[in-house]
């Protein structure tokens, strides 16, 4: 019944959008090998549609992408979210957008410390790498001293967070529909933000500054519904600092932050290495490693990751990451296998799977995937994309 | 070659120049290669800036063919390598995801990898060079500048290359990157065009046959091949990269190669 629904929709779709339009459309299921703590079911499906235009003309670009996603067990996983809707203009040095986009910051691979010009969607995925469109108008300069982004941020976007009937989340409810703000202007505060970024031959930096409504909340207790916590979204002050440096074939990198506004002052930072050997035992993989360790001045003790990234070179563009999670302090591990191959012109297919291991329970460390432990999962994903 | 240089070298003092040149070279066969190298790169310059399509093709030991598609842009850049950026079309699943390279005489190339889906550009080790591009029988290396300054050369000799006279030289990259350790390249005598390129692996052994086909004139002085065919003798397969709706001069400044442009692709 599924399958005829998706079919139907899909082909309304390609009928009544005009050609230029093209777009995605994926069936996700995650299967979870365990009952979940609350009773939550097992077997969660959801459908994304994505179309998108693009439109290039001389020197304006108009670009828009809405997202719909329809969850089959938990209704705060369904999302209508405009990923993309701005003109962009082009002079000669100097660009100007106006409108929704999505920006990234960053060089690390597996957390994104500096990045915050967008707000998470936690609820699509566990990595974090899902995005909510943000509304802004953006200058952009580039000069042979580098590149200048300068943000004007309208309005905040809530994050996203799975519901009662969803896994993959805290033990007690976030209360998405009683966010609470520092700022009296609540989620329509005009926000700022600035990037310098520059290159000197083997040498990539970053700064930035960000002030506004923090996209990473603090939690409190509701008053409003009981055994719920409240989203807190406070006015932080964010100074960000990217480096990476290329040896050959490595590639050093460290993200690090410093904010206020959340209580004390604090540091973050993400820093390690990626490494690639291409044409490993004379065949046409490569294979690359990632190391990065974690600090934050807020918990005891980060995580380190080590992660590999087989590619194969095939003409399927098959591809097999794998991220070994390890928190020394709390004995705790999570470990990651993600396969991705493409099917003919059409289709990509992923199969991700997901652990999470307590080496040592009675260590009586605080522990970080607590919420999580019974929420080892596989997922499938199947996309298909519409439109030449 | 150049049309220009083509009259220039007809003219009886060039050739004593070129006669001299080569003597006073003791006829050492380095320099020979490197003469003939250095001709032959004077076909890639003068096209100021350039846009085209290209088509991919991969063909298994079965015969099946799949195609990918790329938008391919060119700027020249005076005293240095070039500048280009490729833009994915097809397969659907990586439409959109570009790559900006800044290409130089010596040092390794700066290159630049962007993920439409994150938004994310990515700075892209250039020594990883020796890896297979979207799954071809190309390497990186095959589709980058192959600037004079980064082999070192010797005169073979000269042989038949399809219905040409060819000039065969050897060269060794000096890159210790390059996943090859020498090629033989076919050069042919009337126009300095490269018409055919073996490629020995790390091994010393002969891995890939490269042909380039179809070749255009624009401008009276840039050579374009229209079809360059990659077989690989160890796997069987191959690879053929038509270019399409080549146009030169069309108005491409920095800006279209910069950091923001990169960005820009979707």
């Amino acid at each position: 019944m599924t399958v005829w629904r998706i079919l139907t929709i899909t082909a309304f779709f390609s009928t009544v959008l005009p050609s230029e339009v093209i777009g995605e459309y994926s069936i996700d299921n995650r299967y979870f090998f365990n009952e979940a703590t609350q009773g939550q079911d097992k077997s969660h499906t959801s459908f994304t549609l994505s179309p998108e235009l693009f439109i290039e003309e001389g020197e304006r670009i108009i670009h828009i992408k809405p997202k719909f996603r329809k969850d089959n067990k938990d209704s705060k996983r369904n999302l209508f979210d405009i990923q993309e809707l701005y003109l962009l203009e082009i002079f000669e040095d100097k660009e100007i957008k106006f409108g929704i986009s999505k920006e990234f910051w960053g060089v690390t691979e597996t957390t994104h410390r500096v990045d915050i010009i967008n707000q998470t969607d936690t609820s699509e995925s566990f990595d974090g790498e899902d995005k909510l469109g943000q509304p802004m108008i953006k200058f952009s300069y580039e000069r042979d001293w580098g590149l200048l982004d300068i943000y004007t941020l309208i309005g905040f976007r809530e994050r996203t967070f799975a519901g009662q009937d969803g896994r993959l989340r805290f033990v007690v409810i976030t209360d998405t529909d009683n966010p609470l703000y520092i700022s009296s202007a609540k989620n329509k505060r005009v926000d700022f933000a600035i990037r310098w970024s520059n290159y000197y031959d083997n040498f990539e930096v970053a700064l930035s500054h960000f002030s506004g409504t923090t996209r990473e909340p603090r939690y409190i207790a509701s008053e409003k519904k009981l055994n719920k916590l409240s989203p807190l979204y406070e006015v932080i002050d964010q100074s960000g600092l990217e480096m990476q440096y290329f040896f050959g074939s490595l590639a050093l990198k460290g993200e690090f932050i410093s904010r206020s506004g959340q209580g004390d002052r604090f540091t973050a930072a993400t820093y390690g290495f990626e490494y690639t050997q291409v044409g490993i035992l004379d065949t046409r993989l490569d294979l690359g490693w990632i190391i990065e360790a974690n600090h934050d001045d807020r918990l005891v003790s980060s995580p380190t990751v080590l992660g590999t990234r087989l590619t194969l070179n095939d003409i399927s563009d098959t591809q097999i990451l794998s991220g070994l999670t390890y928190n020394e302090r709390s004995e705790e591990i999570g470990f990651l296998l993600e396969a991705t191959r493409r099917l003919g012109n059409c289709c990509l297919v992923s199969i991700e799977g997901v652990y999470f291991d307590d080496i040592n329970e009675d260590n009586g460390e605080r522990k970080i995937f607590q919420s999580f432990k019974e929420d080892d999962f596989l997922r499938i994903e199947f996309i298909y994309y519409f439109g030449e | 070659m150049s049309r220009s240089n083509y009259i220039f070298f007809k003219r009886p003092i060039a050739l004593f120049i070129l006669a001299m040149t080569l003597i006073l070279s003791g006829g050492i066969s380095a320099n020979k290669g490197l003469e003939i190298a250095k001709l032959s790169d004077k076909n890639n310059d003068g096209y100021g800036d350039s846009s085209s399509s290209m088509t991919m093709q991969l063909i298994n030991r079965k015969g099946d063919v799949v195609e990918r598609k790329l938008a391919f842009k060119r700027l020249e850049v005076p005293e240095d390598g070039d500048k280009s950026i490729a833009v994915f079309e097809s397969p659907r699943d990586v439409k959109g995801v570009a790559i900006l390279s800044y290409a130089h005489k010596v040092e390794s190339d700066d290159q630049w990898l962007y993920l439409p889906a994150l938004k994310r550009v990515k700075r892209i080790a250039s020594k990883n060079k020796s890896g297979p591009f979207l799954g071809s029988e190309f390497s990186f290396e095959d589709f980058s500048f192959q600037e004079v300054e980064k082999y070192e050369y010797t005169f073979i000799g000269e042989e038949v290359c399809k219905d040409l006279m060819c000039f065969v030289i050897e060269r060794r990259p000096l890159d210790p990157y390059s996943g090859y350790t020498k090629q033989l390249v076919w050069i042919d005598k009337e126009n300095y065009l490269v018409q055919k390129i073996y490629h020995y692996d790390r091994k010393s052994f002969h891995l890939k046959t490269q042909t380039f086909e179809d070749y255009r004139l624009y401008k009276d002085s840039y050579w374009q091949p229209h079809m360059v065919k990659m077989i690989n003798h160890q796997n069987g397969k191959s690879s053929i990269l038509m270019f399409e709706d080549v146009k030169l001069n069309t108005g491409f400044t920095d800006k279209d190669f910069s950091q923001n442009s990169l960005r820009r692709s979707r």
